[in-house]
């Protein structure tokens, strides 16, 4: 279990609250939870139901999705100081993906709750933070892009599908 | 197999990579990176289903050469093929995968066009007359049947050994060296000469002790078992020897060896390994003498064995040993040459490269299945005579081996 000044600490290292002061970061790190996760543990499945979000504090996450029978593909790894989950904080739908971890990890965990306190007692902090998530959406999304593309260059190469001939 | 020509100054493009995630049963998963190049060798292309399809032979253009029109009878399509083509179209019954193909058709032609396959398989595929298969057939039935305890242990085990590959692709100048300091000498007429004499010798030892067979195997005392694994321990590392030999049979004929290793055979198989393809672009002689030498080594082992055994004392231990080592040498020396016995070894290959029916295997095993599935018509061509007869002659094969070493293990216990 970190101390409060170590987890305020390591909010400081991480991009989402790059701009937040040090106070307010007080304030948010005591409305974290920890959770900790064994090597292979799912922390949840796609179509779970959920209101959280996560940030790695240590260790690796694998986020993957379901393509078929035992067989999932690997979206994203996710590092110390990077976060997910953030989706379904806000649009109330259930998990898009599935998550597991890769090794032993520690997470922080921001509900919706910690999430709206930070909103209404520093709203300053919380437009820093908004503004941060935006950013790294925009970053996921053409990481997406890439993926996507990826994944079709590798359908025509694995299957030996030419479209130039057609 | 089709690379886009590269400049110095434009490396080739990089293979697309997929990060799949493998669930496991105990509630874990592995995580495997999948280049599409492996996953376009390792598919089994299928042709639609044979009421789909018809194929017609046309008057040839060009006196000599053969055309075929391969018409999709769903989508009335068209396609001329040429008889290489036809070849390919033919392997391409979903069991075999392109690398196994890509084998076929070296053995069938002699040579390789790199461009032919992937640029048949686009022509197919735009007809609509092609599926991909990517997986293996038994792994396909073990994941089916997962449910079965037995079904599940296999596949489990199967997985962990297919990862057991210990091999090296740097290993052509290591065989040049070899054949450079010694090697060469195999491939002498003076070896060939050492090793008729060498297994005329060890046939009359062998033979000489086979009729004191009895006092031979007391030589084991109370620990005949113990003795016979411990001899096939010892074999097994003459396997190494074996594929060793194949590979300076490559240097001898100019060819490149491009991997040597050890690894776990169909996942269960513990063997060492050369890849001896690049001979496939060699001539018929070449590749018949790179499979036959490997096999040699156990002519020369066992007779060495035979030859040490009638020069011990009667009823000793080193009699025992060496005159089972030396059957079991000699019993590798047949099974590596015999080619009735389902499986691929160094005398299947010679016998399809010198019928030039390289998937006679494939075709007979399925010939059979339909046939008593009443699937396949009772109908003896030539072709459906070869297939009967490679299915008998196996079958029959097997269990004579099989029941000669329960005999022998039985006689040798008692």
């Amino acid at each position: 279990m970190a101390s409060p000044a170590e987890t305020v600490a390591f909010l400081r290292e991480v991009r989402l609250f790059k701009d937040v002061a040090a106070p307010e970061l007080s304030v948010l790190g005591a409305s974290l939870r920890e959770r900790a996760l064994k090597r292979g543990q799912v922390l949840f499945r796609e179509g779970d139901v959920g209101e959280e979000m996560f940030l790695v504090r240590q260790g690796s996450i694998v986020i993957s999705k379901p393509v078929t029978g035992r067989v999932e593909q690997v979206l994203a790894r996710i590092g110390p100081g990077d976060f997910f989950g953030e989706m379904a904080l806000f649009d109330h739908s259930p998990r898009s993906a599935t998550v597991q971890s890769d090794s032993e990890s520690s997470l922080l965990v921001l509900d919706r709750e910690g999430l709206r306190r930070l909103t209404e007692e520093s709203p300053r902090a919380a437009a820093a933070f908004f503004q941060a998530l935006v950013q790294v959406f925009i970053e996921r999304l053409r990481a997406s892009g890439d993926l996507v593309a990826e994944v079709t260059r590798w359908g025509l190469e694995a299957t030996g599908l030419d479209l130039d001939a057609r | 197999m089709s690379e886009t020509a590269a400049t110095p100054s434009s490396p080739p493009p990089r293979r697309a990579q997929l990060e799949l995630l493998v669930r496991r049963d105990d509630e874990g998963f592995d995580v495997r990176q999948i280049g599409s190049a492996t996953a376009f060798v390792q598919s089994r292309p299928k042709r639609v289903a044979d009421d789909s399809w018809e194929l017609a032979e046309v008057a040839s253009r060009v006196a000599g050469q053969r055309g075929f029109f391969l018409k999709n009878t769903t989508t009335d399509r068209f396609l001329l093929l040429t008889e290489p083509e036809k070849f390919l179209w033919e392997q391409m019954d979903g069991r075999t995968s392109l690398q196994e193909i890509a084998t076929a058709y070296v053995l069938r032609y002699g040579a390789f066009d790199f461009d032919i396959i992937p640029a048949l398989i686009r022509k197919l595929q735009r007809a609509h007359l092609l599926t991909l298969t990517p997986t293996s057939r038994l792994r396909q039935a073990l994941a089916r049947n997962r449910r079965i305890p037995v079904a599940k242990a296999l596949e489990i085990g199967l997985t962990a050994l297919e990862r057991i590959n210990i091999s090296s692709r740097n290993v052509h100048r290591v065989f040049v060296w070899l054949y450079r300091f010694g090697g060469f000498l195999l491939f002498t007429r003076g070896a060939v000469v050492a090793c008729i004499l060498l297994g005329i010798a060890g046939l009359v030892a062998g033979a000489h002790l086979w009729r004191e067979a009895d006092t031979v195997v007391s030589g084991f005392g109370g620990h005949a078992l113990k003795a016979v694994l411990s001899v096939k321990g010892l074999f097994f590392l003459t396997v190494a020897a074996h594929q060793i030999v194949h590979g300076l049979a490559l240097v001898h004929y100019r060819r490149r060896v491009r991997e040597f290793g050890f690894t776990f055979l169909h996942g269960f198989v513990p063997t060492f390994y050369v890849d001896v393809t690049d001979i496939f672009m060699a001539s018929r002689k070449a590749r018949v003498v790179t499979a036959v030498a490997g096999t040699l080594v156990h002519l020369v082992l066992g007779s060495l064995w035979f030859l040490l055994a009638a020069q011990a004392p009667l009823g000793s231990f080193t009699q025992a040993f060496a005159a089972t080592s030396g059957m079991i040498q000699w019993q590798a020396l047949v099974v590596a040459l015999y080619p009735f016995c389902f499986i691929e070894m160094d005398g299947y290959h010679v016998l399809v490269d010198v019928l030039g029916v390289p998937t006679l295997k494939q075709e007979a095993s399925s010939w059979v299945a339909r046939l008593v599935t009443g699937r396949a018509p009772w109908r003896f061509g030539r072709q459906e005579q070869l297939w009967a007869g490679y299915v008998l002659l196996s079958t029959v094969s097997v269990a004579a081996f099989i029941a000669f070493n329960v005999w022998l293990i039985i006689h040798a216990v008692s």
